[in-house]
């Protein structure tokens, strides 16, 4: 594994204050219940995490994948824990790394990440995703039905809660809080999953 | 699944949040498992006549002692709850406050004649207080873990510790309603011994309740 100097990795750097005045009006947005400005945050997020990753563990690129998606997840169910007087790119550092050192304890690696600059994690960005069968896959067979289906329905069919909640006869409201239940439990199943 | 479908599900899950939620929960568990803690002192160990106590100067050193430790380790807790900050001068003001008042007890034993050394630091229920003190913590500091719990400390065991730092002096503070006890070096010791029981119980318990 190559180790960065401490600071910026020199060749990619977008200067990272333009990624902090990109990334923070998106996700002030979101806080406020902008689903696309949300959308393209995690989008941005997603390219930055999958080259962090991948210059922390290796291209192993399912495990990479995996890291991100549970990232991402992360930084959706916390995203309550970020103060928006502060700056963005910290926190979202800080839990990118929390996630890292949390997976590479779990395969019982030896464990050091350096406590960098945030600006590490802005270094690189690799939009390109692999297609690959990632934990969530499994989890996901794990659902019960009703949970299951409506998951499908929003994510390959691309319907809205209210035209997915219409369609199974329930609720939007019931829909919606059964959609953040799922997605918190899928949180949790992956942690009891990988020990 | 692929990520831009995560990402899309994701998207479908995004609600108006309030802002504030840390200092929120946190406050809410202190406020919870005080309250407990608080009527099992009333309820259970009995006040002194506080009246009385009230106007004696060392009420108010065993008060200040513990109730500025609760603040110092509160503010820890909440920094150490949220990614991306660091714990700042709270830990250290903390470690102050302790120091303080074991150099006040140890000025006190000094001072003391050798005849009264003993009884100073023993007091009537040195066997008892520390012991007490770690076992009114415990609502407090279950509280605490609910409440981090729900946020994201990415220094666990850090924040846990500090959360039954917190816990610890805060039910100290509440147990002084009962304790009569007087002398600077008891406080010093069997205040601090019990206050650093339950840190090092929240620490033991609770790093790993609180992956995330």
């Amino acid at each position: 594994m190559r180790r960065w100097p401490r600071g910026i990795e020199p060749s990619t750097v977008e200067p990272k204050v333009d990624i902090e005045e990109r990334l923070r009006p998106l996700m002030n947005r979101s806080l406020a219940g902008d689903a696309d400005a949300h959308r393209q945050l995690l989008s941005a997020l997603g390219g930055h995490l999958r080259s962090y990753f991948a210059r922390r563990i290796g291209t192993g690129a399912s495990e990479v994948e995996d890291l991100v998606q549970e990232t991402l997840l992360a930084v959706h169910l916390k995203r309550d824990t970020y103060d928006r007087a502060l700056p963005f790119t910290p926190w979202a550092y800080a839990v990118a790394r929390y996630k890292l050192i949390d997976h590479l304890r779990r395969r019982h690696r030896r464990v050091h990440v350096p406590l960098e600059d945030a600006g590490v994690l802005f270094a690189a960005d690799d939009s390109e995703e692999r297609v690959v069968q990632t934990d969530l896959d499994r989890l996901l067979e794990r659902l019960p039905d009703r949970q299951r289906t409506l998951l499908e329905d929003v994510k390959l069919q691309g319907l809205s809660i209210e035209e997915a909640a219409r369609k199974r006869g329930v609720t939007a409201v019931s829909a919606r809080v059964m959609l953040h239940r799922t997605l918190k439990w899928l949180n949790r199943a992956w942690h009891d999953e990988n020990g | 699944m692929r990520t831009v479908d995560l990402i899309a599900l994701l998207a479908r899950d995004v609600r108006m949040t309030p802002a504030g939620a840390a200092t929120r929960k946190l406050l809410m568990g202190l406020a919870v498992g005080g309250a407990v803690t608080l009527a099992l002192v009333v309820l259970g160990l009995h006040c002194q006549p506080l009246e009385a106590a009230a106007r004696q100067p060392w009420f108010w050193m065993k008060a200040s002692y513990t109730g500025l430790l609760t603040v110092a380790a509160a503010i820890t807790v909440r920094r150490l709850a949220v990614p991306g900050r660091r714990p700042g001068i709270a830990p250290a003001v903390a470690l102050l406050i302790i120091l303080a008042m074991i150099g006040l007890g140890a000025g006190q034993i000094l001072a003391a004649s050798s005849a009264t050394r003993l009884d100073l630091w023993l007091g009537h229920t040195w066997k008892i207080c520390s012991p007490l003190i770690l076992l009114l913590a415990l609502p407090i500091y279950g509280c605490e873990v609910v409440a981090l719990r729900a946020l994201a400390p990415t220094r666990p065991a850090v924040a846990v510790a500090a959360a039954g730092l917190a816990a610890g002096a805060l039910a100290a503070t509440f147990y002084g309603l009962h304790c009569p006890e007087q002398a600077a070096a008891f406080v010093a010791t069997w205040y601090t011994l019990g206050i650093a029981a339950a840190t090092a119980l929240g620490a033991a318990l609770g790093a790993r309740l609180l992956r995330w």
